[in-house]
């Protein structure tokens, strides 16, 4: 069995080996039950000048280094892990939604069957397993690169060294995504600014406090 | 680690699952295999990696199905299976709910209403069998043997009904293929004597015109050329619509439809005048030159320009850079060539500009087909005195397919009962109400008949209107025979399926299926074998293969890949490779692709263009629940500038109508298509209410097309048809 607490967990994504097949889509949804309409991952179109596409870019969760996310938990069942994984915790989730609309890249969702809120954890259940994620697995050109940066013989970690990689970010906030690109992906327009709805009273610098608090 | 919260195994199940999959790795998928019971029910807490051929569409990639407590949980792609790179797509990961479908057929059916009015009668297998029999028995009495009309998918078991229709006595077996390839297959073997393989992986310069491979997945061809391009190769496309191919090329030409021969007249007419062509190949190994250098003379660039709408200076820039990238540069063969009435024709052009740059049989070029086949159990059919010395759709095309044969030929036909009548109709997982233009002569074909018996997973369009409907079960379920594929440098293999789960409700396969019939009409001696013998007697030669079907469900031969055809002679008449074509002489076709311009678009029309992306797999996937959250529904692709003139927004609903039908879908208004054309994906707009998913969704493109064929090959013509669109809402 794979020990996790040793683990760094990084996935590096060629958006230039990806055609937009949406393998890497179906894949999650049956490995791991994703409900009708939602999405743990996907593929979206960059356009170019000419309002034509141009680039096709996979992603899923960031498993940020600072995840807005974990803020907007109010009971602090989202926590960020020494693996380098943001996760869940099933049993303390309440499934009020703020982290859905807390995290700025759409990455999370609530489950109507479960009641839960969900998002990709590289799955876990796979890793275990010894085996990768369900998306990097079946993906025809293998544009994601999912692997250990405690190891240094790992595809990731090779790729991290030699660099030349860089980040999509939601300009509106700087979670610090764990995901990386390969150099010429295009910057997507990031639509999403994180919002904290209901009884939850985080002021609205929160972000901008925490952040300061930091560096 | 803790339970999980969406329908997960809880951690004690992982450590269980874990340890076994790790005891499972050492002991090797065989050991798994083996504990496949054959019959009885799956041992509980069992999980298994079991191998097996995709059957999403035709390209048979390799797949591992994870199978827990008898319930298959995923489809993970086969990490050794080279033809389709390790890989599964959306639709080889939606193959679970193939399988796990409510709207699967459950039991045989009788029609017991009117033809498509959806009412029927439940029967035992028993009952089902006898009726088709007795049916088969009357019409083959009454019409001849060949009043029968067959018609197979691609499909591991089709040989079966081939096999049994030529048994039972008739010739008339047509194929999916006339709705889809034939005119590229006829092209390229009335040139090099066979049906290339291209070499994508190693090109250094592809040209592709009529093709999609980004979305119409072939396996290794699509993922290759992502891959060669990211080694350099430049990737060039024409295409009047922006596919994401076209987003992922060099490239793009929104080339006017149809106009795809004049390019490649102007490629061959510069590749000849600047001497840019391989002239030491030429001279060895093609015949007719000359004759070719004459007859392309005047298709100049400046001459194309006019009539494709590419610049001449690109043209012209598109032959040099072809030539220097040459032998490994190409035009790619595509696949669907169903497109318009000199479809072999357009297709002999870009093998005539294959053949210039001497890219036969070698890396990054047309590879010839490998060494790889399997026999079929021999078998000589009983001879029938009384039916007719051809097939019924002999003399509508010039060169047709004899093992193919032609839909929309076979179809006209039956209707006009000429040169004899058609009243039986027996179909196996194809379905021509789907993918055969102009669905309202389907319709009156079908409306002829005396008797139509359909064999498929669920209910069809062309299930939906047949007598008998009988279920077969998904690939997941099934023993299979061994069939050989070709793809590429990548693979010479052979392929074959285990069941990697029990067969659901009372569905049965179709070597079941024709076997029984066979014995009831007394052809049972052609039948005497098990599935398991006839593949023992395919392998006996091959006890390699046979060890690694049996662990992989694939074997691959390794074997030459370039310069196969050294010292050898090319199968055609002139012995090489024909720019020229003697034999087309002989049949009144053209010997050189003659230049004819399509009709311009009328006034207040579009062109409408077919296709599809890469989650549709012609008429058989849009019901797939899975698939069906990617694309619920067709949507027509229209320029901003008509959609303007017509006050159409995205969104709106329009009214497509040609002259023989017409439909209802959603507008896509998109700067990704020629204001002349629009452009709509295939299987929607289906009559079949057992569909439940996609019924109602979108329009049909049968419906709307008009039924054109290839004049040479008898291959549809499916971008013949010109449209109105008018808002509905």
């Amino acid at each position: 069995m794979t020990d996790i607490s040793r683990k760094n967990y990084i996935l590096v994504i060629d958006a230039l080996k990806c055609f937009d097949c949406k393998a890497c889509m179906v894949a999650c949804k049956v490995e791991n039950n994703v409900p009708n309409g939602r999405w743990r991952n996907w593929v979206k179109p960059a356009i170019g000048a000419k309002g034509r596409r141009v680039q096709f870019q996979p992603g899923q969760c960031m498993q940020c280094e600072e995840p807005a996310c974990a803020a907007a938990c109010p009971v602090r069942a989202t926590y960020k892990r020494s693996d380098g994984m943001v996760v869940i915790d099933p049993n303390k989730c309440i499934g009020c939604g703020n982290c859905v609309t807390g995290c700025p890249y759409g990455a999370r969702f609530w489950n109507p069957i479960t009641r839960l809120a969900e998002k990709c954890d590289y799955c876990q259940h796979r890793l275990v397993r010894g085996e990768e994620p369900a998306c990097v697995e079946t993906c025809p050109t293998k544009a994601r690169v999912f692997g250990d940066l405690n190891d240094p013989a790992s595809k990731a970690s090779a790729l991290m060294k030699k660099g030349r990689l860089v980040q999509v970010k939601n300009t509106l906030i700087d979670t610090k995504p764990r995901i990386y690109y390969t150099a010429g992906t295009v910057q997507l327009n990031w639509p999403k600014e994180p919002t904290l709805p209901g009884d939850v009273h985080l002021p609205a610098s929160f972000w901008k406090i925490k952040k300061n608090n930091n560096q | 680690m803790s339970a999980n919260y969406n329908g997960h195994i809880t951690r004690r199940q992982f450590l269980q699952f874990s340890g076994m999959a790790a005891a499972a790795t050492l002991g090797g998928p065989r050991i798994l295999h083996a504990l496949v019971p054959s019959k009885g029910s799956f041992t509980q807490d069992q999980v298994l990696r079991l191998p097996s051929i995709c059957d999403m569409c035709l390209n048979k990639c390799g797949l591992i199905a994870r199978v827990e407590k008898g319930v298959i949980k995923k489809l993970d792609p086969h990490p050794q299976f080279l033809k389709s790179r390790g890989m599964l797509c959306a639709r080889g990961n939606a193959g679970i709910k193939q399988l796990y479908d409510p709207d699967r057929l459950k039991y045989p059916l009788l029609r017991k209403g009117a033809r498509g009015e959806g009412r029927w009668q439940r029967l035992s297998w028993t009952q089902a069998l006898d009726l088709a029999t007795e049916k088969l028995k009357i019409i083959g009495e009454k019409y001849t043997r060949c009043g029968v009309l067959f018609m197979a998918g691609s499909d591991l078991q089709s040989t079966f009904v081939n096999r049994f229709a030529s048994v039972f006595g008739s010739y008339n077996i047509v194929s999916h293929e006339s709705n889809c390839l034939v005119s590229r297959n006829r092209a390229y073997l009335d040139t090099f004597g066979e049906m290339p393989i291209p070499d994508t992986l190693n090109s250094k310069y592809i040209i592709m015109a009529g093709a999609n491979c980004f979305e119409a997945l072939i396996t290794p061809d699509s993922i290759d050329m992502l891959t060669a391009k990211q080694k350099g190769c430049k990737l060039v496309v024409l295409d009047p619509r922006f596919t994401k191919t076209a987003a992922l090329a060099n490239e793009w030409h929104a080339i006017k439809p149809g106009t795809d021969m004049a390019f490649f007249l102007a490629l061959t007419q510069v590749l000849i005048e600047e001497k840019r062509y391989d002239e030491k190949f030429v001279d060895e190994k093609t015949y007719g030159l000359e004759q070719l250098r004459d007859h392309v003379r005047k298709y100049t660039p400046e001459w194309a320009e006019k009539e494709c709408e590419i610049p001449a200076r690109d043209i012209r820039r598109i032959a040099r850079e072809l030539s220097a990238a040459a032998p490994a540069a190409m035009v790619y063969p595509g696949r669907r060539t169903s497109d318009y009435e000199d479809s072999t024709q357009i297709r002999r052009s870009m093998a005539i500009v294959n053949a210039l740059l001497g890219n036969w049989d070698c890396p990054g070029g047309l590879t010839a087909a490998r060494e790889i086949k399997v026999k079929a159990k021999p078998f000589d059919p009983p001879f029938y005195e009384d039916n007719p010395e051809e097939r019924v759709e002999t003399g509508r095309s010039l060169m047709m397919f004899e093992e193919e044969g032609s839909f929309k030929h076979a179809r006209d036909a039956v209707i006009e009962g000429k040169p004899y009548p058609i009243k039986g109709f027996f179909t196996y997982k194809t379905n021509p109400m789907a993918t055969g233009a102009n669905r309202r002569k389907t319709i009156e074909m079908i409306n002829k008949l005396d008797f139509m018996i359909t064999v498929d997973i669920t209910m069809s369009d062309t299930a939906w209107m047949a007598d008998l409907v009988l279920p077969a079960p998904s690939y997941l379920e099934r023993m299979d025979p061994v069939s050989a594929l070709q793809g590429s440098s990548a693979c010479g293999c052979l392929v074959t399926r285990d069941p990697v789960v029990r067969t659901l409700f009372e569905s049965r396969p179709i070597f079941w299926i024709v076997s029984e019939l066979a014995n009831r009409l007394a052809l049972g001696k052609f039948f005497d074998f098990s599935l398991e013998e006839y593949r023992q007697e395919q392998l006996k030669d091959w006890p390699q293969a046979k060890k690694d079907l049996k662990k992989d469900g694939f074997h691959y031969k390794h074997s030459k890949i370039y310069g196969v055809y050294e010292g050898k002679i090319y199968k055609t008449l002139s012995k090489k490779i024909e720019l020229y074509n003697q034999r087309y002489v002989e049949k009144k076709a053209d010997p050189l692709p003659v230049y004819k311009a399509p009709p311009s678009v009328p006034e207040g029309k579009f062109r409408l263009v077919v296709g599809r992306n890469a989650y549709i797999t012609q008429g058989s996937s849009t019901n797939n629940a899975l698939l069906a959250e990617l694309v619920p529904e067709n949507e027509l692709w229209l320029h901003p500038k008509p959609a303007r003139n017509l006050a159409i927004t995205s969104g709106d609903v329009v009214e497509v109508t040609s002259l023989v039908g017409k439909g209802r879908l959603k507008v896509r208004v998109t700067e990704e298509i020629r204001p002349d054309t629009v452009y709509m994906d295939s299987g929607f707009g289906v009559l079949s209410k057992g569909l439940s998913t996609v019924y109602g969704k979108g329009a049909s493109i049968v419906e709307i097309l008009e039924d054109r064929n290839d004049i040479i090959s008898g291959n549809m013509a499916m971008h013949e048809t010109f449209v109105t669109v008018r808002k509905i809402t």
